[in-house]
């Protein structure tokens, strides 16, 4: 198994290095690339483990969709890079220290979770973990997913839709010297709103009131 | 060591988790870095879910993950939008301008 | 019938101050007049019963204070010293009513004077008809209370109220002295009603008590305490600086309480607490040598001064002197007949004062009058007889009271005796000095008035002059007339309201004694009407020659400065610096500005906590989960 180790190990470095690049880069387009790699060294390390499907998917949804999403915003909203010091930034918390060791606190209470739980006995060791079974990962997943969880499945469903709607919501706005046709206003129209006959004079011409 | 058990991965999305919320307020950039320090965080949760369903040989974890996954995009697109509305209407995103709701 | 003496004032005065407005100025000044007229006849009615039948009476109006064995009775009493007060105070009071009619008519605030008036009239009674210690307190106050209103009453002047709280604020230290006496009177015999106070006292002769850590005879201390009371209400020396000031006032107002009632309020205290005061010598001997330092003090500053309303006042205070001194020889019963006499004369010439005011038309300096005695005949009359009763002219009310004072203090017998009488003639000759004086610049001499020309100078309206002719009757009267009743060798009429431990024999009194003062009194008529209208040069070169002594007498013996150096000033300092660092700095800086201050600065701190950033809220938000995650794994 030496080799799993040494993939793990290396695919975990580079997504924890990767992470603190997110935050700490000073172009906001890198911080963006390093999350991209974040995302694929972690499908990589769920492909590893067997689940191949939420791997692909990650890379798919997350690294295709939302990272992406991520670029074209930090593209569009032209985002200048920062040299600002430290020190003068008003409002900054100047005392990393203090989150450095609250970090570091719920860092270590993360861990005793893992140190304290009860339920050791069901986790079997990764030698012992069945990875063939005839099924790949993607069917038993759609064998569960689409008969237990099918109520969960539509709703996210519409959480998706609810976001998408929301997301236009927020950023439509009417353009305001833009001709456009109504059509309903168009096909409604009736004769006695829309013409009229009007006796004319010789010689006088017609008055249009616009 | 060389055996990786669920202690390994368990670990590591701690440290995921925790680089993501010390990116929250740490930052000095701007907004989307928060966004995207959120990400990390549900990145991390993923994780664990998903060694805790590989280890206990329960397909659960899997599954919520991928609604997790949902979620998560779903409130990557509105944010966004929000981020752009705000930019559109403030002129700027940098955090330091965004303070309007001081009092 | 005692009852409506000492509650008709209060009925006109409650009338008067509540519906004054609505009643109209002549209405209150009839009514006002009127009742206090008839507590005066009513009053005369039981002065002759008094003389004729031996009447007294005792009774009870209310029960005030009745606390385990502690009692204390609303109460009028009337006995032979009490009926002649009620006739001073309620006959002069009813004058001054109708003499303020005419005063005081130009005055918008007629309804609020007589008011005034009457309230204190009602005040003197209660003090006069108290069986006990406290109901004479209280009459105490209100006549103090009544002085500062009446002397304040034209209260947009500022030099009035300050005048009227300078009374006060004296009186308030003799107040002082006289409660510290009723509290001793209280805590060692256990009643403050009279007659169980005075028969106590024989039982309490020997005893000795330790006062601010000096030892003390009890009497002695009870009555040197009750004494400064006295001194305090009477314008005795040292608590005297008040009474100039206090003719500030109208003149009715200086005519009623300053010489006729309020002042003599202290006398009386003395005579009525006379069983006590009998049985210490020692108090009997300070309130004789202060009363002769107040004569002398007085009549010597009455000499320089310029104003007509002033010599009158400080001669007040040297007749008080009289007073005092007569009792503290031992002579009560001469004491109260000088009242007596006093109260019609002194008032008589402040009212004459008053008219001269009236046509001089509000002049007060006598150097800025002179040669009217033709124009103003009756006020003139009225002058004279007044200044003949005070001097002491013989077979005038003034001469028999005076000498009697005189002769009564030489028959003592003992050093103080001799003092006394030696102090009260050449105070008779400076009496005399000081009061021609005033009626030879005042009427003769050339006209000096600037600012009226002699052609305006009138006779003060009827209503003034009547009440002033009623007053110089009784001035030349009352001294012969009641002569035998107050003072006569074999009088009963005194019977238990004063103590006389030792009788005086009048009799063997020698002859250069009998004369000497009323032959001083009429010598200094010419010498003082040489020196001030026939040849003023001599005058004028003595000033000359002694400036500093002229200075010292003119500025009353620098009292009134001497006060300010010693006990307004660091007073002033001393509540300056309480309140600047006591209040402001300390109490008002720690207490509501400093938690004011300490809020803002809180709360200014606390909105850094809001301070709009996002990522300042994410941290405060996750500070709690790991404390919350910390809690929850720990416990």
């Amino acid at each position: 198994m030496l080799a799993h180790s040494l993939f793990f190990y290396f695919f975990s470095t580079i997504a924890v290095f990767s992470a603190v690049m997110v935050t700490v880069s000073r172009n906001t387009v890198y911080s963006v690339f390093f999350l991209i790699l974040v995302f694929v060294s972690i499908s990589v390390l769920f492909i590893m483990i067997g689940a191949e499907f939420l791997g692909m998917i990650m890379l798919i949804v997350y690294v295709g969709a939302v990272a992406v999403l991520f670029l074209f915003v930090v593209m569009m909203l032209n985002i200048s890079e920062q040299t600002t010091k430290q020190a003068s930034r008003k409002g900054f918390i100047n005392n990393i220290s203090v989150g450095t060791i609250v970090a570091l606190i719920i860092f270590l209470e993360l861990l005793v979770v893992v140190a304290g739980w009860k339920y050791k006995s069901v986790f079997v060791p990764l030698s012992e973990v069945n990875l063939n079974t005839g099924l790949t990962n993607t069917h038993e997943l759609g064998n569960v997913l689409y008969t237990e969880y099918i109520h969960l499945f539509q709703i996210s469903g519409m959480i998706l839709l609810i976001s998408m709607i929301g997301a236009i919501t927020l950023t439509f706005k009417k353009r305001e010297n833009i001709k456009k046709q109504n059509y309903f206003q168009q096909i409604q129209r009736e004769k006695a709103s829309g013409v009229s006959l009007v006796e004319v004079e010789s010689g006088k011409g017609v008055k249009i009131n616009d | 060591m060389t055996e990786i058990s669920l202690g390994h991965y368990l670990s590591l999305a701690a440290i995921i988790f925790v680089i993501g919320i010390v990116g929250i307020f740490l930052n000095r950039k701007n907004v989307i870095i928060i966004l995207m320090s959120i990400e990390l965080i549900l990145l991390a949760v993923n994780i664990n879910l998903v060694s805790f369903s590989i280890y206990s040989q329960n397909l659960v974890g899997q599954v919520f993950t991928m609604f997790i996954l949902t979620v998560a995009a779903a409130e990557a697109a509105v944010g966004l939008a929000i981020i752009v509305m705000y930019y559109k209407n403030k002129g700027s995103i940098h955090v330091e301008h965004i303070n309007s709701l001081k009092g | 019938m005692e009852y409506a003496i000492v509650f008709l004032p209060l009925i006109g005065s409650l009338i008067s101050g509540f519906f004054g407005k609505k009643l109209g100025d002549r209405y209150c000044q009839i009514l006002t007049s009127s009742f206090v007229t008839i507590s005066g006849i009513l009053s005369v009615f039981i002065f002759y019963e008094v003389v004729t039948q031996d009447y007294s009476s005792n009774k009870v109006i209310y029960n005030w204070i009745s606390s385990g064995n502690f009692h204390v009775n609303w109460s009028i009493n009337i006995d032979p010293l009490t009926s002649v007060m009620l006739v001073v105070v309620s006959l002069i009071s009813s004058i001054i009513h109708f003499y303020s009619i005419g005063y005081m008519s130009h005055d918008p605030h007629v309804p609020r004077f007589m008011a005034y008036l009457s309230l204190f009239t009602f005040s003197m009674l209660m003090l006069v008809t108290a069986d006990n210690f406290l109901q004479l307190f209280f009459g105490w106050e209100g006549v103090g209370l009544c002085s500062y209103l009446l002397i304040g009453f034209w209260y947009k002047k500022p030099l009035a109220n300050a005048a009227a709280i300078k009374a006060f604020i004296v009186n308030r230290v003799g107040d002082f002295g006289f409660a510290i006496g009723i509290f001793l009177i209280f805590f060692f015999y256990g009643t403050v009603n009279y007659n169980e106070v005075f028969q106590q006292t024989p039982l309490l002769l020997q005893k000795q008590i330790i006062f601010l850590g000096f030892e003390f005879n009890l009497i002695t201390l009870i009555c040197l305490l009750l004494f400064v009371g006295a001194m305090g209400k009477s314008a005795q020396i040292f608590l005297h600086t008040w009474l100039p000031d206090a003719m500030e006032g109208p003149t009715p107002v200086s005519a009623l309480i300053h010489a006729a009632t309020m002042v003599t309020a202290g006398v009386f205290l003395v005579v009525r607490c006379s069983p006590i005061f009998e049985y210490s010598q020692v108090a009997l001997n300070i309130v004789a040598l202060v009363g002769m330092m107040t004569a002398f003090f007085a009549a010597t500053v009455a000499l320089v001064q310029n104003d007509i309303k002033k010599i009158v006042a400080y001669s007040t205070c040297s007749q008080l002197g009289y007073m005092f001194f007569a009792a503290g020889v031992g002579a009560y019963h001469v004491a109260i007949f000088h009242l007596f006499t006093h109260a019609f004369f002194k008032a008589l010439l402040f009212l004459g004062s008053g008219c001269v005011i009236h046509s001089f038309n509000k002049e007060q300096d006598i150097r800025l009058m002179g040669g009217v005695w033709k124009k103003i005949p009756y006020t003139y009359t009225l002058m004279i007889i007044g200044t003949l009763a005070l001097t002491g002219f013989p077979f005038l009310s003034g001469y028999y009271s005076k000498d009697a004072i005189i002769e009564f203090a030489f028959l003592k017998g003992t050093n103080i005796g001799y003092l006394a009488t030696t102090i009260g003639i050449f105070t008779a000759l400076l009496t005399s000095i000081y009061s021609w004086r005033l009626i030879f610049k005042t009427f003769h001499g050339k006209y000096n008035n600037k600012n009226n020309s002699p052609s305006t100078i009138e006779e003060s309206p009827l209503i003034m002059l009547a009440p002033s002719c009623l007053l110089a009757l009784g001035a030349i009267a009352a001294g012969v007339l009641f002569k035998d009743i107050f003072i006569g060798q074999d009088t009963n009429f005194w019977s238990n309201s004063i103590l006389f431990l030792q009788t005086t024999h009048h009799e063997h009194i020698p002859i250069w004694l009998l004369i000497i003062t009323p032959l001083i009194t009429v010598l200094t008529i010419p010498s003082a009407y040489y020196l001030f209208l026939k040849n003023e040069r001599v005058l004028k070169k003595f000033v000359l020659k002694n400036q500093s002594l002229y200075n010292f007498l003119l500025n009353k013996w620098y009292f009134d400065e001497l006060y300010i150096f010693i006990f307004v000033e660091p007073i002033k300092k001393i509540g300056l610096f309480f309140w600047k660092k006591g209040d402001v700095d300390t109490i008002d800086r720690y207490g509501p500005d400093g938690l004011s201050k300490l809020v803002k600065i809180i709360s200014d701190k606390a909105i850094n906590f809001q301070s709009g950033y996002l990522y300042h809220y994410a941290f405060v938000m996750l500070i709690g989960f790991s404390i919350l995650l910390t809690y929850l794994i720990l416990y």
